[in-house]
C-alpha cells in the first residue's frame, strides 16, 4: 500500500512537471480556467440571444452546473489517453516506464491526479465566476457541502476508471485514434444532458443516456446545488437511488478497467506497440 | 543566359508544386487509410455539435438558431485543423525529429505549409460535410440550398484567410516548446466564444465583436449566416463588406507568414532550437 502511494505521488508530481513547468503559475492558471470559462460564456450568450437579453437564470443555472462539473469528465478522459500517446510517441518514455519496477496502471492513475487537480481549479473558478460575475445562486439553504464534495468524489472515481479503460485502448491504437477518445467525451457530453434537459433527446438516445452513470451524477449534483431536479426522465429516482446507481456503476467500471487494461497491456507488448510511433 | 534563368525558375516552380502535392497527398491518403480516424473525424464531432443544437431546442429557440450551430460546427472543424494541423504541425515534426528533413529540402517552407493546408482542407471537409449533412437530416435544420453558391464563395475566401493565419501561427509555434500544447488548447473554446461559433457574434457587443473579427472565421461565419438567414442571423458587419475584408486578410496574412517563417527559422538556427526535442 505504501509503495502504491509512493508511485501515485511520484507520477502525480511528474504529471505536474510535464503539465505546468513550462509556465509561471499565473499563466498556467489562465490556461486552466480559459476553457471552462469560455464554455460557460458560450452557454450564457446562447441563452441570452434566445431570450433577447433576459436570460432565464434558473434554466441557465442548470446548464451551468452540468457544464462546469462535466469538465472533470473531459479533462480526465482525454488527458489520460493523451498521456499514453505523448509518453509513447513524443517523449518516448513509455518504454522506460514499462521496464521500470512500477505497474503501468498505478502510474497512469498518478498522472490522472494532475488532471483532476487542473480540472478542480477550473471547476472552482467557474463556480466563483458564476456566483460573482453572472450572479447565479450556487447551493440552497439545505445544501450539505460535505455531501456535495462526496458526490463529486464518487463520480470522479468512476471517471478515473473510465479514463483507465480509454488509456488501455490508447496503448493498442495509433495516435490519431485520439479522435475516438475525444469523441467519446463529446458523446458523453451529448448523452448525459450536460447542457440541456434529457427530455429533448430522441427516445432511443434517452435510453442510452439512462445507461450512463454520469447522467445520474450530474442530476444528483444539480439537485444538491439547486434544490430540485432538471431531467423529467429521472424524476422517479430519489436522491438515494441516484447515489446507489453511481456507486454501483463505479464498482462496475473499476472491474472492467482492471480486465480491459490488463488485456490491452498484454496485447500491446505481444504486438510490440509499447514504443509504437504514428504521425502523419 | 535568360533561357537558363527561366528554366531554373520553372524547375523551381515544378519542384515547389511537387512539394505541395506531396505534403497534401500524405494527409489525404492518411485520413482515409485509418478507419478509426475517419470515424473519429466525422461522427464524434457531429455528436459534440449536436449537444449545442439540443441546447437551443431545450430553450425552444427559433429553428434558425440550430442552423447557426450546425454552420458553426462545420467551421469549428476547419478552425481546429488550422490549430492542430497547421499551427502546431511544425512543433510535432520537430518533436519527432522530422523538422530538419523539411528544412534541408530545396523547396520553400511555404510550399510545405500550403501542402499541409490543402491536405488539411480535404481531410477536414469530410468532417464538415458530416456535420452539415447530419444536421440537415437528423435535426431537420433549415439550410436554404438555393443560397449555397454565394455561401460557398464566402466560405472559400474564409478558408484562404484562416489557413493563411495558420501559417503565421505555424512559424510562431516553430520555436515554442511544450507551451504549444496549452496555447493550442487556449485557441479552441475561447475562440469558439469570441468567434460566435454557436451564436451570433453581435450578441457580445460591438467592442468584443470587432476584436473577434480579427479572426477570419468570425467574419466568414457571420457572412455565411447572413447569406442563409438574412436579418434573422443578427449579422455584425454588412454582408458586402466581408468578402473584400477576407481577401485583404488573406493577402496580409500570407505576406506576414512568409516574413515570420524566415525570421523564426533564422532565430531558431541562431538559438539552436530547431532540433530540440521534448522541450
Amino acid at each position: 500500500m505504501r509503495r502504491l502511494i509512493r508511485i501515485l505521488r511520484t507520477s502525480a508530481w511528474l504529471g505536474w512537471q510535464v503539465e505546468a513547468n513550462w509556465a509561471d503559475p499565473l499563466l498556467f492558471l489562465v490556461y486552466a480556467v480559459a476553457r471552462p470559462l469560455a464554455t460557460t460564456l458560450i452557454l450564457f450568450y446562447m441563452v441570452k440571444v434566445v431570450s433577447q437579453g433576459h436570460a432565464p437564470t434558473d434554466t441557465f443555472r442548470f446548464l451551468f452546473i452540468g457544464n462546469t462539473f462535466f469538465l472533470y469528465v473531459t479533462e480526465v478522459l482525454v488527458g489520460l489517453s493523451w498521456t499514453v500517446f505523448r509518453d509513447r510517441e513524443d517523449y518516448e518514455t513509455l518504454k522506460y516506464i514499462y521496464v521500470a519496477p512500477v505497474r503501468l496502471m498505478p502510474y497512469l492513475l498518478g498522472r490522472a491526479v494532475t488532471r483532476v487537480g487542473t480540472a478542480t481549479v477550473g471547476v472552482l473558478v467557474s463556480l466563483l465566476f458564476g456566483r460573482l460575475v453572472l450572479g447565479l445562486t450556487i447551493g440552497v439553504p439545505g445544501t450539505s457541502w460535505l455531501l456535495v464534495i462526496a458526490a463529486v468524489a464518487l463520480g470522479l472515481i468512476g471517471v478515473l476508471w473510465l479514463g483507465i479503460i480509454l488509456a488501455g485502448t490508447s496503448l493498442v491504437v495509433a495516435r490519431h485514434s485520439m479522435n475516438l477518445n475525444e469523441g467519446l467525451s463529446g458523446l458523453f457530453f451529448l448523452l448525459c444532458g450536460a447542457v440541456f434537459p434529457l427530455d429533448v433527446l430522441p427516445r432511443a438516445a434517452r435510453a442510452v443516456s439512462l445507461a450512463l452513470p454520469f447522467t445520474y451524477w450530474l442530476e444528483l449534483l444539480r439537485r444538491m446545488l439547486t434544490g430540485r431536479g432538471f431531467a423529467t426522465s429521472l424524476a422517479g429516482f430519489s436522491d438515494g437511488d441516484l447515489w446507489r446507481v453511481i456507486a454501483l456503476a463505479t464498482v462496475a467500471l473499476c472491474g472492467i478497467a482492471f480486465l480491459w487494461f490488463g488485456w490491452c497491456e498484454r496485447f500491446a507488448r505481444s504486438r510490440g506497440l509499447i514504443d509504437y510511433k504514428t504521425n502523419y | 543566359m535568360g533561357a537558363d534563368t527561366t528554366d531554373t525558375r520553372m524547375q523551381r516552380l515544378r519542384m515547389n508544386l511537387a512539394a505541395v502535392y506531396a505534403r497534401a497527398s500524405v494527409r489525404v491518403k492518411a485520413s482515409f487509410r485509418e478507419s478509426s480516424w475517419v470515424v473519429g473525424e466525422t461522427i464524434f464531432p457531429f455528436l459534440a455539435m449536436s449537444a449545442f443544437v439540443l441546447v437551443y431546442r431545450g430553450l425552444h429557440a427559433p429553428r434558425e438558431y440550430e442552423g447557426f450551430v450546425v454552420l458553426g460546427g462545420a467551421m469549428i472543424a476547419y478552425w481546429n485543423n488550422v490549430i492542430w494541423g497547421m499551427a502546431s504541425q511544425f512543433f510535432w515534426e520537430r518533436e519527432q525529429g522530422q523538422l530538419q528533413l523539411y528544412l534541408i529540402t530545396p523547396v520553400s517552407r511555404m510550399s510545405i505549409l500550403i501542402g499541409m493546408a490543402l491536405g488539411g482542407i480535404v481531410m477536414t471537409t469530410t468532417r464538415a460535410l458530416a456535420i452539415l449533412i447530419g444536421g440537415i437530416l437528423l435535426f431537420h435544420v433549415d439550410l436554404p440550398l438555393d443560397r449555397a453558391l454565394p455561401a460557398f464563395g464566402l466560405f472559400v475566401l474564409t478558408l484562404g484567410a484562416a489557413y493563411s493565419l495558420g501559417m503565421i501561427l505555424s512559424s510562431l509555434f516553430l520555436l515554442w516548446g511544450r507551451e504549444v500544447w496549452h496555447t493550442a488548447t487556449i485557441l479552441q473554446e475561447p475562440i469558439y466564444l469570441f468567434s460566435g461559433f454557436y451564436f451570433p457574434v453581435s450578441a457580445m457587443g460591438t467592442v468584443i465583436a470587432v476584436a473577434g473579427s480579427i479572426l477570419p472565421v468570425t467574419l466568414g461565419l457571420d457572412g455565411i449566416r447572413q447569406i442563409f438567414y438574412g436579418k434573422a442571423a443578427h449579422g455584425f458587419l454588412p454582408l458586402h463588406w466581408i468578402p473584400p475584408i477576407q481577401v485583404a486578410l488573406t493577402a496580409l496574412f500570407l505576406v506576414i507568414a512568409g516574413a515570420m517563417l524566415r525570421h523564426m527559422e533564422n532565430l531558431g538556427k541562431h538559438e539552436g532550437r530547431l532540433t530540440v526535442r521534448g522541450d
